[in-house]
């Protein structure tokens, strides 16, 4: 396409192809979940990878239609922009359905190479600049753990395969080799970097505010379930059995996650920073799904996921908007909002409500399934910590709500496209549909 | 096994003098050696593909980089940060607690099966090129789209543009 000089094509095409990847994904839907590996068990694309292949598309579809207008302000060559994101999705897509340690990696390294570069896109801008780098040091240095970790698995278990490993681990009850104890923690590490779970999440501010809005909301959403479902794809897939090892782990990686995360997006000015903290302490309720690992985790992760995504995209749509139209990432920016743009300012009530998990948003439902999950493991307490949790982001999630609503700013409207448009109305009516019927979606897998 | 004491003795030997040399350009010339005592290691094992790897990549594309940037960014004694002795202290305590640690924890361990290899000819590039192009050529054809990705930003992020475009 950047050959052509056809740049007005570039958007549409791109989600047409979306649509049918997005289409010939969901053909391969089978009602008793029967699929096989292929190409000599690299891949199982079974439904657990097509309903977050599809969550995957979908969301890359929705914020590439924010993005209408937004690379032409930062460069001339949008053409490799698309080609970059398109990439990363590839990454995506290999990382929710392999069946083999070597294609997980791989794909994660596709979808990683790519986020380094998009993070710093803005090649004038030094906020930028330093996420891409920051990025890209301590992305390659958890990568090195991750490598590790594999490396010490196929030096006990023999195997790359995820059967072959399950294999070894359902075969040695007793005498499982020490190194794959080691391997299994240095997975986390590198895991748990990935998705910037505390205490790993320290590049996870800087870069959410240093790469461009845009880019932050692919990296908060689509990135964040990605990680996720290869985490729980590699655990409930190989690791099962030796789950009394690496609960306790987990399960202190998101208290500490939990807790961080709240507590510093609680003193934050600036919209976005507060987006990047909460984006941590989601990631500590969608770590519930793996502490209480079980047959609905699956679920549970793709209801939640499904919730936050939406949610964040609208939040960080609107952010673009308001930053355009008051040059500040503040909240103070968002003073006085309801009075001349409603819809904006209803929107992005709706989101944060579900952010906060109030009822009748797609997000309580979320956090409901997590909850239940990790109470019928009678991990009471956990709950009772995610519940305290829950309530301190209140606190700030309203900070927004009351300044669009009760504080007065200046009156001159804010313009949105129609693209914008179509995209807030589609995620809004999406949060509450799913959040008063949830079994649209919590049953599929 | 006489050859492998020696050529061991070797690698540990220059390994100590790439961190002793003051002078930088020195200490990546031992670098160089270092790495090729791992070459023959790799020749030793039987594991023609990684010593020949070894040898091209590390030994001569990634040392020769290193040599580059140590010239442009001209490394000289009065650039050198001094470090305080309480520094050098907690350095040195770090590091003997490290190999405290690799070296019980290398006591517990013992040989696991899958260790010790099977076939002693799988390094050899014949086989290895069968397991590549057979059982794992989707994750080598894949592996296209990275290095396509790195090379589009790669290419994205040095390129100039025309007009200094506004943040936004």
């Amino acid at each position: 396409m950047g050959l052509y000089k056809a740049q007005k094509a570039l958007l549409p095409v791109t989600v047409l192809g979306l649509l049918v990847a997005l289409g010939t994904a969901v053909m391969q839907w089978t009602e008793k979940n029967e699929a096989a590996p292929m190409y000599s068990g690299m891949m199982l694309f079974n439904n657990f990878s097509i309903a977050f292949s599809a969550i995957s598309i979908v969301s890359t579809i929705l914020i590439l239609l924010l993005s209408k207008g937004y690379f032409e302000k930062i460069s001339n060559h949008i053409a490799e922009y698309y080609a970059i994101i398109l990439f990363s999705l590839a990454g995506i897509i290999v990382m929710v359905s392999y069946h083999n340690l070597s294609m997980m990696f791989i794909g994660i390294e596709i979808m990683s190479v790519s986020l380094y570069i998009l993070a710093g896109i803005r090649k004038n801008d030094f906020a930028s600049n330093e996420a891409a780098l920051k990025y890209f040091l301590m992305g390659a240095f958890s990568t090195g753990f991750l490598l590790f970790g594999i490396a010490l698995i196929y030096g006990s278990s023999g195997s790359f395969d995820l059967e072959g490993i399950r294999t070894y681990v359902a075969g040695n009850p007793q005498n499982i080799d020490p190194l794959f104890y080691t391997g299994i923690l240095l997975i986390i590490v590198g895991m748990c970097f990935k998705v910037g779970a505390a205490p790993f999440h320290f590049w996870t501010p800087d870069v959410y505010e240093g790469a461009p809005s845009l880019i932050t909301a692919y990296m908060s959403t689509v990135v964040k379930v990605a990680g996720f479902a290869a985490f729980l794809r590699l655990f409930s897939a190989c690791f099962l059995l030796m789950a009394d090892f690496w609960t306790p782990v987990l399960l202190v990686i998101t208290i500490v996650t939990l807790f961080i995360g709240n507590i510093t997006a609680l003193y934050q000015q600036s919209f976005k920073r507060m987006m990047a903290f909460s984006s941590i302490s989601h990631a500590g309720y969608l770590m519930f799904a793996i502490v209480a690992i079980g047959a609905a985790s699956a679920n549970s992760i793709f209801v939640y996921a499904t919730a936050y995504s939406i949610a964040s995209i609208v939040a960080f749509g609107s952010l673009i908007l308001v930053r355009q139209h008051s040059g500040t990432d503040n909240f103070e920016g968002f003073n006085g909002l309801a009075k001349h743009n409603p819809f904006l300012a209803f929107v992005l009530t709706v989101s944060m409500l579900s952010l906060a998990g109030i009822p009748l948003t797609a997000g309580f439902i979320g956090k409901f399934y997590m909850f239940t999950g990790a109470l019928s493991q009678y991990k009471v307490w956990l709950v009772i910590i995610a519940v305290i949790n829950a309530i301190i982001s209140i606190f700030y999630y309203f900070r927004v709500i009351i300044a669009m609503y009760f504080r007065s700013g200046d009156d001159a409207e804010v313009a949105i496209p129609a693209y914008y448009k179509l995209v807030f109305g589609f995620s809004a009516l999406a949060t509450i549909v799913i959040g008063i019927y949830p079994t649209l979606i919590s049953a599929l897998i | 096994m006489q050859t492998f004491y020696i050529i061991a003795f070797l690698s540990i030997v220059f390994s100590i003098l790439v961190i002793s040399a003051k002078n930088p350009v020195h200490s990546i010339l031992y670098l160089i050696l270092t790495f090729f005592t791992f070459t023959i290691h790799y020749i030793l094992m039987n594991a023609q593909f990684l010593a020949i790897v070894n040898f091209i990549v590390y030994m001569g594309a990634i040392l020769v980089l290193f040599l580059y940037t140590l010239m442009l960014i001209n490394l000289n004694k009065e650039s050198e940060p001094v470090k305080p002795f309480m520094v050098k202290v907690a350095a040195v305590f770090g590091g003997g607690i490290l190999a405290v640690a690799l070296v019980s924890s290398l006591k517990l361990l013992g040989t696991s099966a899958p260790v010790v290899l099977k076939d002693p000819n799988l390094g050899l590039v014949k086989n290895l090129g069968k397991v590549l192009f057979n059982e794992f050529l989707l994750p080598f054809e894949v592996s296209s789209v990275l290095l396509l990705s790195a090379m589009v930003g790669a290419v994205l992020l040095a390129t100039k543009d025309k007009e200094p475009k506004a943040t936004i």
